[in-house]
């Protein structure tokens, strides 16, 4: 695992549910803050805007003091937390069209990562091989790899992406949750919340390809 | 136009590229993950691409993250300490 929020593993988690339950404000600032952006990537999966995705967040945290005295630590504290979110998000989102569990119908799509055209044929030389090699980006500038154009690119492009890709992209790749953790709280398997990934990387690349690439 | 990428190395471009995360995810078994690197070492081309996936990550893990606004948060410290009282 990567990033900041690896940092609440599971061995501060007994120290960090001990502080909550003794009451120590300092503890809930620091857990309020450093969990906040995976819990609103989840509630953002499931609710048209930010404000309500805001809104969910907190009705969460006091569902989480309410049941703060009964949590057994099966699961880490933030994966009981994001699960909490995430059913406070579907029973919103009950009366809308968005009730439907929304990976599923994501996964029923078959979304090849690069274009088919991008490969030889099956009746040509070398089937399955690529017609032109994508270019090797690590010859691109540092200033332009991670450029600020470049960032606002990578953040539209995750933006734009279908809902449960979004999602899954947003808690691995830039909160920086484990693969477990993400799964369990959206409810869906491991390996299909590998495959939400890998697309939503690829599309993100592909953009990112057309833009060094012109 | 690239060179024509072989074949009897086990996976074509084409699977590798939809096995990228898999194999950044570390979800292969040995086997699969040694035709994925022993393919990675005859292409240039997959190798790019499972670099470019790799720099999508970590550009994604540089992007500023949402936060919380100071309303919110002092209306939740607000509900704590009413939890800690009851």
């Amino acid at each position: 695992m990567i990033g900041p929020a690896s940092e609440v593993g599971v061995h501060d988690d007994d120290t960090l549910v001990a502080r909550l339950r003794d009451g120590d404000d300092l503890a809930f600032d620091e857990a309020v803050t450093t969990m906040y952006p995976a819990m609103f990537a989840v509630a953002r999966g499931y609710v048209r805007t930010r404000s309500v995705a805001e809104e969910v967040v907190q009705e969460a945290w006091l569902g989480v003091l309410k049941g703060l005295d009964g949590f057994e630590g099966r699961s880490t504290l933030r994966t009981w937390v994001l699960q909490i979110v995430a059913n406070i998000t579907r029973k919103r989102a009950a009366g809308e069209a968005r009730s439907l569990p929304f990976s599923s119908l994501e996964l029923e799509r078959d979304e090849p990562a690069v274009e088919p055209e991008r490969f030889r044929g099956p009746n040509e030389a070398f089937p399955g091989g690529w017609r032109s090699f994508p270019t090797n980006w690590q010859t691109q500038p540092e200033s332009q790899l991670l450029g600020r154009e470049t960032l606002e690119l990578v953040a539209r492009a995750i933006n734009e992406l279908p809902m449960a890709q979004r999602t899954v992209i947003t808690l691995r790749d830039v909160t920086g949750c484990g693969a477990a953790e993400v799964s369990e709280a959206m409810g869906i398997s491991e390996g299909n919340q590998r495959v939400l990934l890998h697309r939503a990387r690829a599309r993100v690349r592909a953009r990112l390809e057309r833009h060094f690439d012109g | 136009m690239a060179d024509p990428t072989p074949v009897e190395h086990g996976y074509s471009c084409q699977e590798v590229v939809e096995l990228a995360s898999e194999y950044l995810e570390g979800a292969m078994t040995t086997e699969q993950m040694t035709r994925f690197e022993l393919h990675l070492n005859l292409c240039d081309g997959c190798f790019s691409f499972v670099e470019q996936v790799r720099a999508t990550v970590a550009m994604a893990h540089v992007l500023p993250e949402e936060e919380i606004s100071p309303a919110v948060k002092s209306k939740l410290l607000a509900a704590f300490k009413d939890w800690t009282r009851e």
